[in-house]
């Protein structure tokens, strides 16, 4: 049996043995991983795998098992194993899924120049090539001595062919194709030392490199870190300041104080003991846990009426990019704040249920292995109408922060700290050649959300890989977006 | 049961079809695992998880006799057959000529070791725990209701391997190992909440465990309800294991290598300096029985050993594969300084560099931790509080430990489950939303006190099991949100 009929089975097996709901997921997959310090590799690897992950339902409770032994026997036995571990809960489950539409699909990610048609002396000359240009950028008088002295550069490519099938009678084959770029470069200049992650990437081919001008992007980026290294200066904001943050900060933002606490079972708190809870839950006056939960119509003011924040997989090249979801129901854009006010969570089909609606497929995992869950893909703050400098030039005071180090959040998603890198000074409606060292931003959720009044209509794309979970899932989604203008802000 | 599938003959067909095909060095290393995980929340089960695989890692090198560094590479074979090694491993073999040198692989152990220590880490009841862990998910979630909790989460893991291990040098062998975690933690409301979590490698007085970190989860949570809003400033801090897990585990992982090549160590350029109290000393301790990660031998086939990170506040070693302690006896080399000869402390792991966690991922030979041991101090818990005569702040819980620079180790961090406020040598209130802010150097240096009470630790934010006591450091700041 090849892993598609492996799967049909397994839904079959669960059927017959009494499951009132299954879902296998057949994955094969080729990760490739070029590991690179200085320009010398520390391990370059390929790593082919196959594994099928099911998930069952019985008498409300939630069963989940994988293999990797793709054989009928080895099936059934996980299969019988994980119903019997949903027997032994021995409570009144009262777990079930939302109804959604019977699909029979196939997607794939467009792709230009597969992987494999790259030789691997390529892929590794043009790593090196890359650190080669990275170098060069932190190069002053002294021809020998890059001020760029640390480089790492972590590439990686994925080909992986899916097949879900589920006893409601869905079948969704995919074949998808991703490659990233994450760099960590350290710049010193003097005694003055600063660090930057750089995370690029794309569902693609091989020709994002030339088409997503990912060399002109990292050299980009390692000449403002070297010009950060060297320039930045402490300078003491002990006032309110406006600040504009640019599509790198703006992304994460999107992601950790909107995406995450959207996403429906942290907020009803299935998440609790690892990734936390989301103070959505307060929001949304929510107080009955084990039932169906009913959000009452009202408006739920959470931003300025400026913002909109969207999660979108839809959006084809795009590192969160995909038509189905795990539970195979069809991808959609999602508006998660609109227009200043909370509008739609991220579902899967058992928190649709809960909430009483229908998922919006947002249900993902990271791999054979792991069970699909609420995540984002590519979530970010819809542009607005303003040029950067539009943005600019109604600031009389205040701080431009392009990029970020530090950052964390509390497990509510209420409060938030994000630290500057590459940051201007603001004066009088232009920004200016000061750079301010390591600008602190420490704000809640809703504060940071309320003092926006402005963005840009320029995007520029951020990749990451969101970590969730236990065991841990870590999958990848867009931290990019536009400029943002915030009014009035205690800067540390 | 573990080992159904497992077959030792394996590891001698791979290694020996690596050397006929050429290979100069050959690791293979055979896992068959089981995974069995409960999750709950809102104090009822949300998932029942079992995971099963068995591959077979070979670790492939071509090493000219004459060259310092050599070509490598790793392959993973899911459900390994004999057909499967004999026809995979000979391509492979073929496939590193097409590979560069690697400028970091400075090979490997050599030496046949003359034996492994004994160790007692498996327990078989591990296995079939899983039967049992919902009625004690539910022990868990009664113990800590009745401390006070309102609503109780938390996973319920449970984990058995069996590890055969074989080099072309001969070394090598064959274990098995199980353990089971718990994490719990209680709400009282949405922000008052109470953390607990338990390691062990046996199933001995596990009801006991449970029962008690339920009840100390709830117990916490109770006494932080009606928190205050925490005032920003310099408080005295005191962590406890799980806190003090996470943020020196941070400064730990500095002791390595590939971290300090990363340019992510603050430890870099500490070594034989003091960076904390004669009281502080650190081992990374494979042979502990109780330890998460012991073994009786690494993944090159070394004698495992215990190394001293830190010995009464001076770093003194880092931990090395042979690879890498080759590649830094020879950059001390360059620098004349011949006097230097580190060696492998036997941390040499097939480990994931980057995207980690799923069985995806690719994996090579990396120094790794196993398990990081502190020693114990003379403090107790209520010694610690009764002398805290300066204002200091008892975290019982972090998360989201973020740098501003791995290099100069700037980070700060978010409590997370009850704070406290320690006054006049007294807890006076709980507190809430603040944030630790600090240098891992210099709270390093001002450690003040060093706890009695070692306690294990390994959950979602602490990666190396780390058994650590609780930990006070004058001087901390925190902050709070401006806006």
């Amino acid at each position: 049996m090849n892993g598609r009929t492996l799967a049909d089975h397994a839904v079959d097996y669960g059927k017959y043995i009494g499951a009132d709901y299954v879902e296998a997921r057949f994955i094969g997959s080729v990760n490739e991983n070029y590991f690179c310090r200085n320009g010398k590799f520390l391990s370059i690897q390929k790593k082919p795998t196959r594994g099928m992950g099911i998930r069952v339902l019985k008498d409300g409770e939630m069963g989940f098992g994988s293999v990797d032994r793709l054989k009928e026997d080895e099936v059934e036995s996980r299969i019988e194993s994980i119903v019997k571990m949903c027997e032994l809960t021995e409570t009144e489950g009262s777990i079930d899924f939302s109804e959604e539409k019977i699909v029979e699909d196939s997607w794939e990610v467009p792709v230009k120049i597969p992987f494999e048609d790259i030789s691997k002396d390529e892929k590794r000359e043009f790593i090196k090539s890359l650190d080669k240009d990275i170098k060069k950028c932190g190069i002053g008088k002294f021809p020998f001595r890059s001020k760029l002295k640390n480089r790492i550069l972590f590439f990686h490519t994925n080909s992986l062919e899916k097949y879900i099938v589920t006893s409601d009678g869905s079948r969704v084959n995919s074949e998808e194709s991703f490659i990233s770029l994450y760099s960590i470069l350290n710049a010193k200049s003097g005694d003055d030392k600063e660090q930057r992650m750089i995370g690029l990437g794309s569902c693609s081919g091989w020709e994002w490199i030339e088409e997503g001008n990912l060399r002109e992007k990292i050299i980009e980026q390692s000449k403002k870190l070297v010009n950060t290294v060297e320039e930045s200066q402490n300078i003491k904001i002990d006032e309110e300041f406006d600040v504009i943050v640019g599509p790198e900060v703006s992304g994460i933002m999107a992601h950790e104080n909107v995406g995450h606490p959207s996403e429906a079972d942290r907020i009803l708190g299935r998440e609790e003991a690892q990734a936390g809870g989301s103070f959505y839950k307060r929001l949304l006056g929510i107080d009955d846990e084990k039932g169906k939960i009913r959000i009452d119509e009202q408006n739920y003011k959470i931003g300025s009426e400026t913002i909109s924040v969207v999660d979108d997989p839809t959006i084809e090249g795009s590192p969160g990019f995909y038509l189905y979801d795990d539970e195979c129901v069809k991808a959609k854009k999602r508006y998660l704040i609109k227009n200043g006010e909370l509008n739609e969570l991220l579902l899967n089909r058992e928190f649709a249920e809960r909430f009483n609606t229908n998922s919006n497929a947002a249900a993902r995992s990271a791999g054979y292995s792991r069970e699909p869950i609420p995540r984002m893909s590519n979530t970010f703050f819809e542009p607005g109408n303003y040029s950067k400098e539009g943005l600019v030039e109604d600031v009389d005071k205040g701080v431009l922060i392009e990029s970020f180090t530090e950052w964390n959040i509390d497990d509510r998603r209420f409060h938030s700290k994000y630290v500057g890198l590459e940051s201007y000074l603001i004066e009088d409606g232009e920004v200016t050649n000061k750079m301010v060292k390591r600008p602190s931003l420490e704000m809640t959720t809703p504060a940071l959300l309320k003092s926006i009044d402005a963005v840009s209509k320029d995007y520029e794309e951020r990749m990451n890989f969101c970590g969730k979970s236990d065991p841990m899932q870590p999958v990848k989604v867009s931290t990019g977006g536009p400029y943002l203008r915030m009014r009035n802000i205690r800067v540390g | 049961m573990i080992g159904e599938r497992y077959d030792h003959e394996l590891l001698k067909l791979a290694v020996e079809t690596a050397m006929k095909a050429g290979a100069h060095q050959a690791i293979a290393k055979l896992v068959e695992k089981k995974n069995h995980q409960i999750r709950f929340s809102n104090s009822s089960i949300d998932v029942n998880k079992e995971w099963v695989s068995y591959h077979l890692d070979v670790f492939l090198s071509k090493k000219p006799t004459f060259s310092l560094t050599g070509k490598i590479d790793t392959v993973t074979i899911q459900d390994p057959t004999s057909d499967k090694i004999k026809s995979i491993l000979p391509k492979q073999v073929n496939h590193l000529d097409s590979l560069p040198k690697i400028k970091f692989y400075w090979g490997m152990e050599e030496d046949t070791a003359d034996s492994y220590p004994s160790l007692d880490l498996y327990d078989p009841g591990i296995e079939r725990f899983h039967n049992k862990a919902p009625k004690l998910v539910k022990t868990t979630i009664n113990s800590a209701e009745e401390a006070g909790a309102e609503d109780v989460a938390g996973v319920l893991h449970s984990k058995a391997k069996k590890i055969g291990l074989l080099t072309s040098y001969g070394n090598g062998g064959v274990y098995k190992t199980s353990h089971c975690r718990q994490t719990v933690r209680s709400f009282c409301d949405e922000e008052s909440s109470g953390q607990s979590v338990v390691v062990s490698k046996n199933l001995s007085d596990i009801e006991k465990k449970f029962k008690k970190a339920g009840q100390r989860s709830g117990n916490l949570a109770r006494r932080c309800t009606e928190a205050d809003q925490g005032k920003p400033g310099s408080y005295d801090l005191i962590m406890s294991p799980t806190v003090g897990a996470n943020v020196l585990g941070n400064l730990l992982n500095g002791a390595n290598p590939i971290t300090m090549l990363g340019g992510m160590s603050c430890l870099k350029g500490k070594m034989n300096e003091s960076i904390g109290p004669n009281e502080l000393s650190v081992i990374d301790d494979p042979l502990i029985e109780k330890g998460m990660k012991s073994r009786p031998f690494d993944d090159e086939g070394r004698r495992s050993e215990k190394t001293a990170l830190i010995d009464k506040g001076e770093f003194i070693n880092m931990i090395h594969n042979t690879s890498t302690a080759n590649l830094w006896r020879f950059l001390k080399l360059i620098k004349l300084k011949f006097w230097k000869r580190p060696t492998s402390t036997s941390n040499s792991e097939l480990g994931q560099i980057g995207m980690t966690g799923t069985e995806e991922n690719p994996r090579t030979l990396l120094p790794s931790p196993s398990n990081y041991r502190f020693k114990a101090g003379s403090y107790s818990l209520e010694e610690m509080i009764s002398s805290s005569t300066k204002p200091t702040i008892y975290l019982t819980s972090n998360w989201y430990t973020r740098f501003t620079n791995m290099r100069e180790g700037e980070f700060s961090t978010v409590p997370r489950d009850a704070m406290f406020l320690i006054k006049d040598g007294e807890i006076k209130k709980p507190l809430r939303d603040l944030r630790l802010k600090g240098n891992l150097l210099d709270m390093c240096e001002k450690i003040e006190a060093i706890g009695e009470d070692l306690k294990q630790i390994k959950w979602w934010e602490v990666d190396t099991p780390t058994i650590i006591p609780h930990i006070k450091v004058k001087d901390c700041k925190f902050t709070k949100a401006k806006s």
